[in-house]
């Protein structure tokens, strides 16, 4: 879990603590980490933010489903919900609305670093978003042809994106609204703390870890400024289980409630023992 | 009642709840990064919004938000508790009553709790207490004692203390005096006759005598009529006003009817003037004593004095026979008088009083009869349960003293040791009623400490009850309002006497001083719940006086059925209703109100929490869909159904233990205590819910791939956890298992995951928000949120089991001890032995079994159901206890292992 948000003046990425969205080229810094043991099975790599509100309610609804979806209608002509971004210069956005304005925008790479000479890491940036997200509930619009850019004629980019939407990724496939990045930022998060999937790490083969021991470099495009409402930036590397990621408040909480219950369980067979007579007795009040 | 003060205290809560949250919300705002992140811009109208206005919206939009803590559905399902609850009544079949072939009747549906609250019953005699079938045993002509005999028709059997056969009457003047008594009872009354139906003349000719009916509203008359047929005076029919009797010698004698001075209850007696054959006009009059001897001139009142008293002692009910003739100018003036007085437009019926009044005086004292009006059946075992009920019975009658006081030992009212005081015009006579009064209280009051205290053991016979009689005049004495005020003192003084007796006797009332009295208990200091039985018309201002009113479907009528709020066939029946139904429908209503607010709380105190953490934003937690169907189809129909069936204790043990009724007296279950514990169980378990699920996806990941879930999930998560742990709450609060039960609360929880899965499943094109959109599926293919529902439903009823466990072991009620009682027994016979018997020898083994393997999610489930049954009712709980406890640990053991995270 490394912090970049850079409030430190120590922090290689301090420099880049007052960017702007549309820097360009965009401030970039590099943090150098080390890892105490290595990943042996598949990583993912998370971003996290704190102190931003995506459950507040002005954010939450402010989007919309049916534009998502591939709706040409709406595509042209966004929700109300959308305001203030639903249209710029008399054009509607496409995606409308403050959460797609407000998508995610530095660029993570990592690099692994031995004996001086940087090995970048794959990132896969597929299989980030729930499956039915992509498939069913994000769509792009749809029309004669595939080309993105004309099936998004006459809308504008949101705001604060340099792209428009249809040119998010190269390939085809996780381009548009069905782009992984976008659905996943898509999904308002619960908690003023949150953390969303960046990209995943696979483990090539079996002989060797996925991310040995060792010292590392992240590479970022500093483009998010969180710094105005006091907001944190992290990237969190972390393995999964069936459980999950580590979690130790079920740990926790399991082990402190069965305490519990055993505890209870002695005392209840105590008061059982001593008042029991009393109550096998049935003393039925006449 | 205590309904609408819970009400009124939500309301402030959900007040102050918005109240606090638009503070708060303006407070976090202050910052201008916080209210207006470049991410999140306002809109320019918002921007421009008043300041005040803006935060008075954002007030309505908390409270909007937070509205589902006013349990308005409570209502509905109130509605519907009470109103199909009260089938339940009609179609109790032991209150079915085979005679008269009727059931009990419930005309109102608002009062079913308030049956089980009852604390004083106040009852009338005749009809009620006793059967209202009269069956005429004597009469007494000049001191002589006749005493028809049931069998031989016509012949009479002299009592022994009575010289005289008829035949050998003294004196000519006695067999007259005998003659005319007869004759009086042959006419003074309003009975008419109906021919049997079948009218074929043989039957007629088997039959004879008995070949007609007679019908009269009052059953005394009836019993009258009957008696002095079989003393050989047969009426036959009225017939072109004039009145046909039979005599002993089979003679036809015919009188001309001329006036009926009708009988009432203020008077207490009628008359009849008719004109016989041989031309004299004879006024017969017949009524109660009290109304007759002042009016008497001659006869022997001494004599027949002293035998009325004796037979009032014995429980009969006495008339008064008195006769005087007329002179054709006499009764030309009493006539003109009552054609003034019917014919006056205004205040007839005072004007009619006062023409009585005059006519009927000087009599000449003929006899009296006596009517034996035999107890209802159980009459005397319902009154002995109602009052270790801690009901205080009360008896109101029209009768007289000695009467009404035989009724009332024999119906146990009054048990040997009861000590009677008497509070009676006579005695009043004696000494000033201030004294009798305050002598009274002080002997009350004496035993006071030990009478109050022990009314939870007033089981116990050694302790010394009261008995208070007192009379129509006395109490219209101490009601009367005096000049210097002090009436109020005597009222007070009464209400304490007749707080401390157990039973109390009221005598010789008038109708409205029924409803008199019943108004002064109704509105002392306590606000006690009223209950009022009656049969008759003149039982009807104190039905309706009293809370609640019960008629008797019986022989005076309908009038106080149709004016009750229930009607039965008998007064036993009241035992069954009070006891079992009441206490049902007061157990159950106060569950339901109790549950609906904590339901509710459980449901939007989340919300409220989840307010702190989305910038006091009024975004909800739950999906609308949620919000609006929790109340509608999630939770509500095993609360009704509870509403409907619950039995706590069995109906049998409930009409065995008449004491169980004082477990709910005096709005037990409803009281603060119970409220607020109700309340704070419901913010511990909303507490519970939502940091439990904070804690879970608060920065971590709770997927197997990796993925995230959204602000959608964590609600649906809470919500799952709610909803399961509102209904298991209510499962274990059920005693009574049928399969309606069964199938209402599994299939209401089957329901919302049928319907979550439903509502996730598809694009539903009429939405223009996806939301929901396989957020549930997700939830469920997460490993941790199920462990997490798991462990946040076990929590949140921990304290309720452990409340509910210890309460019962250490200080189990006396409903308790008997649900514990026949728990027992019903183990030693082996049969229907409860869910957790049956169950649990075997979960213990699969538990034990299962748990160093334990992966599938179901299985814990079940153990958890081990565990609450097996500490819900206090089987072997360490037993439970200790394998959940290894189970869980090592469970937890391997979570906290099976995550690697790392950080720099």
């Amino acid at each position: 879990q490394i912090d970049y948000t850079g409030t430190e003046p120590s922090s290689p990425c301090n420099k880049c603590l007052n960017v702007s969205w549309d820097s360009t080229p965009p401030c970039t810094c590099t943090i150098n980490f080390t890892l105490e043991h290595s990943f042996e099975s598949n990583v993912f790599m998370y971003y996290g933010l704190s102190n931003f509100y995506q459950n507040h309610r002005r954010y939450v609804k402010s989007r919309d489903d049916s534009q998502l979806n591939g709706d040409n209608g709406s595509l042209l002509n966004p929700s109300k919900e959308c305001e203030p971004y639903r249209t710029n210069e008399d054009k509607p956005i496409a995606p409308c609305g403050a959460i797609a304005n407000s998508m995610f925008n530095d660029t993570l790479e990592l690099y692994r670093i031995d004996n001086d000479t940087r090995t970048p890491i794959t990132l896969i940036k597929k299989g980030i978003a729930w499956w039915t997200d992509k498939n069913v509930k994000f769509r792009n619009p749809t029309g004669d042809g595939n080309n993105l850019t004309a099936l998004f004629q006459g809308t504008t980019k949101p705001v604060n994106w340099p792209k428009p939407v249809y040119m998010l990724d190269s390939e085809p496939d996780n381009n548009g609204f069905i782009n992984e990045d976008f659905i996943v930022w898509m999904r308002t998060a619960a908690l003023p703390t949150f953390r969303k999937l960046y990209r995943l790490i696979e483990r090539k083969n079996n002989l060797q870890p996925t991310l040995q021991a060792g010292r590392y470099s992240l590479d970022i495009a500093y483009n998010y400024p969180v710094h105005s409402f006091d907001g944190r930036k992290r990237m969190i590397l972390s393995t999964i289980s069936w459980m999950g990621g580590k979690n130790p408040f079920l740990g926790i909480a399991y082990i402190t409630v069965g305490s519990i219950c055993f505890f209870l369980g002695v005392v209840l067979l105590i008061i059982h023992h001593k008042y029991g007579n009393r109550n096998t007795s049935a003393d039925i009040p006449n | 009642r205590s309904m609408n003060v819970f009400l009124i205290v939500y309301l402030c809560i959900l007040i102050s709840k918005a109240l606090i949250n638009t503070v708060l919300k303006y407070v976090w705002q202050s910052e201008p990064f916080r209210d207006e992140p470049w991410y999140n811009q306002k809109t320019e109208p918002e921007r421009k919004r008043n300041l005040f206005l803006q935060a008075f919206t954002d007030f309505l939009a908390f409270m909007v938000l937070f509205n589902y803590i006013i349990p308005v559905s409570m209502y509905v399902t109130v509605e519907m508790q009470k109103f199909l609850g009260s089938y339940f009544l009609t179609w109790d079949e032991e209150m079915f009553d085979e005679d008269t072939g009727e059931g009990p009747l419930v005309n109102t549906s608002d009062l079913n709790e308030e049956l089980g609250q009852i604390e004083y019953v106040f009852t009338d005699k005749t009809g009620t207490l006793t059967e209202n079938n009269m069956e005429f045993v004597e009469c007494c002509i000049e001191g002589h004692v006749y005493v028809p005999h049931v069998i031989c028709n016509g012949q009479i059997l002299h009592n022994c203390t009575g010289i005289d056969m008829i035949d050998s009457s003294p004196g000519g003047s006695g067999k007259e005096r005998e003659e005319l008594f007869f004759r009086a009872l042959c006419l003074c009354h309003t009975v008419q006759v109906k021919d049997d139906d079948s009218v074929d003349g043989l039957k007629k000719n088997q039959l004879s005598r008995r070949s007609c009916i007679y019908i009269s509203s009052s059953p005394d008359e009836v019993a009258l009529v009957e008696g002095i047929q079989r003393l050989g005076y047969t009426y036959l029919r009225l017939k072109d006003n004039f009145m046909e009797i039979l005599n002993r010698e089979n003679n036809l004698e015919k009188f001309e009817l001329l006036e009926v001075l009708s009988f009432d209850s203020v008077r207490r007696r009628m008359s009849v003037i008719v004109k016989s054959s041989t031309g004299d006009i004879f006024l017969f009059c017949k009524g109660a004593d009290s109304s007759i001897f002042p009016r008497v001139k001659e006869g022997k009142i001494d004599q027949i004095r002293s035998r009325v008293e004796r037979n009032a002692v014995e429980g009969l009910r006495t008339l008064c026979v008195a006769y005087k003739k007329l002179t054709a100018e006499e009764y030309s003036n009493a006539q003109k008088l009552l054609q003034n007085a019917k014919l006056a437009l205004q205040d007839r019926e005072k004007k009619l009083a006062e023409v009585y009044e005059k006519i009927e005086r000087d009599f000449i004292l003929l006899g009296a009869t006596a009517v034996e009006d035999r107890l209802q059946e159980k009459a005397a075992d319902t009154i002995e349960a109602l009052q270790k009920a801690g009901i205080k019975v009360w008896v109101l009658t029209g009768d007289k003293m000695e009467t009404a006081a035989a009724t009332c030992y024999a119906c146990k009212l009054f048990r040997r040791n009861t000590q009677i005081l008497e509070l009676t015009t006579k005695k009043i006579e004696e000494q000033s009623l201030h004294d009798v009064l305050f002598d009274l209280s002080k002997t009350v009051l004496r035993h006071n400490g030990s009478l109050t205290r022990d009314t939870f053991s007033g089981l116990s016979t050694d302790m010394q009850d009261y008995g208070l009689i007192i009379d129509g005049a006395a109490l219209s004495l101490i009601m009367k309002p005096r000049q210097d005020g002090s009436s109020a003192n005597y009222r007070e003084l009464f209400l304490e006497i007749c707080r401390n007796c157990s039973a109390v006797l009221c005598c010789r009332m008038a109708p409205l001083q029924k409803a008199q009295i019943v108004k002064l208990i109704k509105l002392s200091k306590e606000h006690p719940i009223t209950l009022a039985i009656g049969d008759g018309a003149n039982d009807v201002s104190m039905i309706l006086e009293a809370h609640v009113g019960i008629g008797i479907i019986g022989k005076e009528g309908r009038q106080a059925a149709r004016n009750s709020d229930y009607a039965i066939p008998k007064f036993k029946h009241l035992k069954k209703m009070l006891l079992v139904h009441g206490h049902f429908y007061y157990v159950r209503i106060s569950e339901l109100v109790q549950y609906f607010f904590y339901k509710n709380v459980c449901f939007i105190f989340p919300q409220f929490l989840y307010q702190f953490f989305c910038g006091f934003s009024q975004q909800t937690l739950y999906d609308t869909a949620y919000l609006t169907l929790y109340n509608i189809s999630f939770t509500s129909l095993p609360i009704l159904l509870y509403g409907l069936m619950e039995q706590h204790v069995s109906a049998d043990t409930l009409k065995r233990e008449p004491s169980l009724y004082r477990d709910v007296a005096k709005n037990a279950l409803l009281r603060w205590r119970a409220f607020i514990y109700w309340t704070f169980l419901g913010v511990f378990d909303a507490v519970v819910f939502f940091f439990g699920a904070y804690f879970l996806f608060e920065n971590t990941i709770v997927t197997s791939n990796g993925q995230v879930f959204g602000n959608w999930t964590f609600g649906t998560l809470v919500f799952t956890v709610l909803v399961f742990t509102v209904t298991l709450k209510l499962a274990l609060d059920t005693h009574y298992w049928t399969w309606i039960n069964h199938f209402m609360i599994w299939g209401s929880l089957a329901f919302y995951i049928i319907f979550s899965l439903l509502w996730g499943g598809i694009i539903w094109p009429f939405l223009n928000y996806q939301r929901m959109y396989y957020v549930f599926m997700q939830m469920l293919s997460s490993g941790p949120a199920w462990l997490g529902i798991i462990l946040l439903i076990t929590v949140s009823l921990l304290p309720d089991v452990l409340k509910k466990v210890l309460c019962r072991q250490l200080w189990p009620t006396a409903t308790e001890r008997i649900q514990n009682a026949s728990r027992h027994c019903r183990e030693h016979i082996s049969e229907f032995t409860p869910l957790a018997c049956l169950k649990s020898p075997r979960y213990r083994s699969s538990d034990c079994s299962n748990s160093p393997a334990r992966r599938s999610n179901s299985h814990s489930k079940k153990m958890m159901f081990t565990h609450w049954r097996g500490v819900d009712y206090s089987v072997l709980p360490s037993v439970f206890g200790y394998s959940n406890k290894h189970c869980r640990s090592s469970a937890g053991y391997r979570y906290s292992g099976s995550g690697l995270e790392t950080s720099v």
